[in-house]
């Protein structure tokens, strides 16, 4: 009790700059975080191998990429997100007296940010090895077989549904924010320069849900056992790549082996995804 | 809740009402000219014999809150003041029980001095400037009154707005210019300057944009038994810088370090802006710019001061 009201005397006392923070990390890096994560994953449309792609460059990062998650996603998520549940108990909402446009956004912003809270959690859970001792629907990503776990994850009709809920919500969420933000800036003041900001933001979330749903549309889409085939073939070739280079053959002849593995792979295949399943 | 019993005297609409309103010709602030509203726009012009007022009370700070139903004579371009001083004159309920007179605070009579604001059918505006005609287009049952609700009630619809002072004291909201020695003229305003700040001049205080802010949240500070005048006083002002200034206070910041002698207390009044309880509790609803009855531009004034506040802690944190 003494103790948490003594934090809580801190977090008055210091209000000011934890609101810029909390204002700051929601645009930096967890907004810009959401956007390039959204993209990657509707790079699945272009092809499984190009969403694979980008996954093994994020995961070249080896042992640091935990570090960087912590540094860059966690934490400020953590922040944003304790803080941001804060900010909402600190007011009350009043839309049965005030119908103002403006006062529904104002209790919009506060609904989306704890449906993101709870998307999160799950989200990160369901994906991120982190959640595996969860059971096996947790914990479901494989960066070896990017697309083809993620196109697993989305079995299940309810999974899409709370995937739907939670990038609506996280969308609409920083579209508003970046319009609050400017305002919490000072970098639109006049009614007529925030009305501007406003349709920008607007745009902005548009766009912001074309990628989102794409994102969506990609990875309910997932032709899991056709797509597993052809991962398990790339990765035969990436082995064979890296024998290759062992023996200094030339890598230009690779892609002639790929072709051949791949029709062992997809003997293969038949087995893999049980094999997985057991 | 249980006092609304008797509705079957609510208003009886004789038929020779409408023809009454036609001769009046001073419509209220309806829409002008629409033929296919007709029905609604006669419901309206059909004036009732009697006006039914339905009243939040309570007797003391202590007290709890009950509601009473009064009643009074009908007659066209009431006010709501009107209403209320006849209301207390005649201390009686719709039922004909006496009671004490219902207490309200008023003082200009023309939406200049803020005193008169309360709740008027859940909205908050001030008595003096709500027309009843006005109202009984919103509801034409009955004219719902109540304190407002973020400041302590004193004794049923007369609130105690100090915190709102407090507010004023917290960010210096003056210029100064008393001193030991004549400080000769004052520097001189540009008349740009002039109309940047002339609309943030003409707050009243009244309270209406706290009243309707989400984030600024009710402080009553209880009398302890005996307790002294200033010692209670002290413990309200520690309270209440406790508080979230509001949207009024951060407005007279802007206010005052516009003006060519205010900015050299400029810094203060941002340090105040930022400590605790200042803008940052904002959370950009703009209720606040949307009920404000004097049209104060106060989301511009948040963003001015918000942007101002964060160049100076930026400043100050690296010393300059
Ligand atoms: C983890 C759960 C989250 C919670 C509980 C939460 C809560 C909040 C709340 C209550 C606000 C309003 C702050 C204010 O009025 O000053 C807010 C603002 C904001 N949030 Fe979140 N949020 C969460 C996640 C996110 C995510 C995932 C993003 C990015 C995609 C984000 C971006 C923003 C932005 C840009 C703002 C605007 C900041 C401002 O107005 O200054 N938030 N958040
Ligand atoms: C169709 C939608 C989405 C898909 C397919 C998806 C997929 C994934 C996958 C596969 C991972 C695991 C990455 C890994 O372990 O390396 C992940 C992690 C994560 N996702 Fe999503 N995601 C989606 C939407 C979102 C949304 C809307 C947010 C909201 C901000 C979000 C935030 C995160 C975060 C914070 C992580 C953990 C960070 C990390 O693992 O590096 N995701 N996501
Ligand atoms: S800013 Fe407007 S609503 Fe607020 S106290 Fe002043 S006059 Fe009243
Ligand atoms: S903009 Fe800020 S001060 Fe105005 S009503 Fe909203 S939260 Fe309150
Ligand atoms: S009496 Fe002054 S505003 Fe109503």
């Amino acid at each position: 009790m003494e103790k948490n009201a003594s934090l809580m005397s801190f977090y008055y006392r210091h209000e000011f700059l934890i609101r810029r923070l909390h204002s700051l990390l929601g645009l930096i890096p967890i907004g810009a975080y959401m956007m390039v994560h959204l993209t990657t994953n509707a790079s699945i449309l272009a092809g499984s191998e190009i969403f694979q792609k980008n996954v093994d460059t994020i995961h070249s990062l080896g042992p640091a990429l935990p570090l960087v998650e912590w540094a860059f996603i966690f934490t400020p998520i953590l922040f944003h997100g304790i803080i941001g549940v804060l900010i909402c108990f600190g007011g009350k909402s009043n839309l049965s007296s005030y119908h103002y446009v403006n006062n529904y956004r104002y209790t919009a912003q506060r609904v989306t940010g704890i449906i993101a809270f709870l998307f999160l959690f799950y989200h990160i859970m369901h994906q991120h090895h982190y959640g595996e001792w969860l059971g096996p629907y947790f914990g479901m990503f494989d960066p070896h077989h990017a697309t083809s776990s993620v196109g697993e994850s989305f079995a299940f009709w309810w999974v899409k549904v709370i995937y739907l809920i939670g990038i609506t919500a996280s969308i609409y969420h920083l579209a508003n924010g970046i319009w609050t933000a400017g305002i919490t800036w000072g970098l639109w003041v006049t009614p007529k320069a925030q009305q501007r900001a406003d349709l920008i933001c607007f745009g902005l979330g548009i766009i912001f849900l074309g990628i989102g749903l794409a994102a969506f549309y990609a990875a309910s889409t997932v032709d899991i056992q056709q797509v597993r085939a052809e991962e398990d073939a790339g990765h035969d070739a990436e082995v064979l790549l890296k024998e290759g280079e062992d023996e200094r053959l030339d890598p230009t002849e690779v892609p002639a082996e790929e072709d051949s593995s791949s029709a062992e792979a997809e003997e293969a295949s038949t087995e893999e995804p049980t094999s997985e399943a057991s | 809740m249980s006092e609304s019993t008797d509705q079957s005297n609510g208003k009886s609409p004789g038929s020779s009402q409408p023809k009454d309103t036609n001769k009046e010709g001073i419509p209220p602030k309806s829409p002008h000219g629409q033929g296919d509203h007709g029905d609604v726009s006669n419901k309206v012009k059909e004036k009732p014999k009697s006006l039914y007022i339905r009243i939040l009370r309570q007797d003391s700070p202590e007290d709890a809150s009950y509601w009473e139903r009064h009643t009074i004579t009908y007659e066209p371009e009431l006010n709501m003041t009107t209403v209320l001083q006849r209301v207390a004159a005649q201390a009686k309920t719709a039922d004909g029980k006496d009671v004490t007179p219902v207490a309200y605070d008023v003082n200009c009579l023309e939406e200049i001095c803020g005193s008169c604001t309360m709740l008027i059918n859940g909205r908050v505006r001030q008595a003096c400037s709500t027309l009843v005609d006005n109202l009984l287009q919103e509801n034409a049952e009955e004219i719902v009154l109540e304190p407002m609700s973020k400041f302590p009630v004193i004794r049923d619809l007369f609130v105690d707005r100090s915190r709102m002072f407090h507010a004023l004291k917290k960010i210096q909201g003056w210029i100064n210019v008393d001193g030991y020695w004549d400080a000769g003229e004052g520097p001189k305003q540009s008349p740009a300057e002039q109309q940047d700040r002339y609309p943030l001049s003409q707050c009243m205080t009244c309270g209406c944009c706290l009243e309707a802010c989400p984030q600024y949240t009710k402080i009553e500070v209880e009398r302890g038994e005996g307790e002294s005048d200033e010692a209670y006083e002290d413990r309200c002002r520690e309270a209440y810088s406790k508080g979230f200034l509001g949207a009024a206070a951060i407005s007279q910041v802007v206010l005052f370090n516009l003006h060519p002698t205010g900015k050299m207390r400029a810094g203060e009044r941002l340090d105040a802006l930022s400590s605790e309880g200042g803008l940052q509790v904002c959370g950009n609803a703009q209720n606040c710019v949307s009920v404000c009855p004097k049209s104060i531009p106060l989301t511009t004034s948040i963003g001015r001061a918000g942007r101002a506040t964060t160049v100076h802690a930026i400043k100050r944190f690296f010393g300059f």
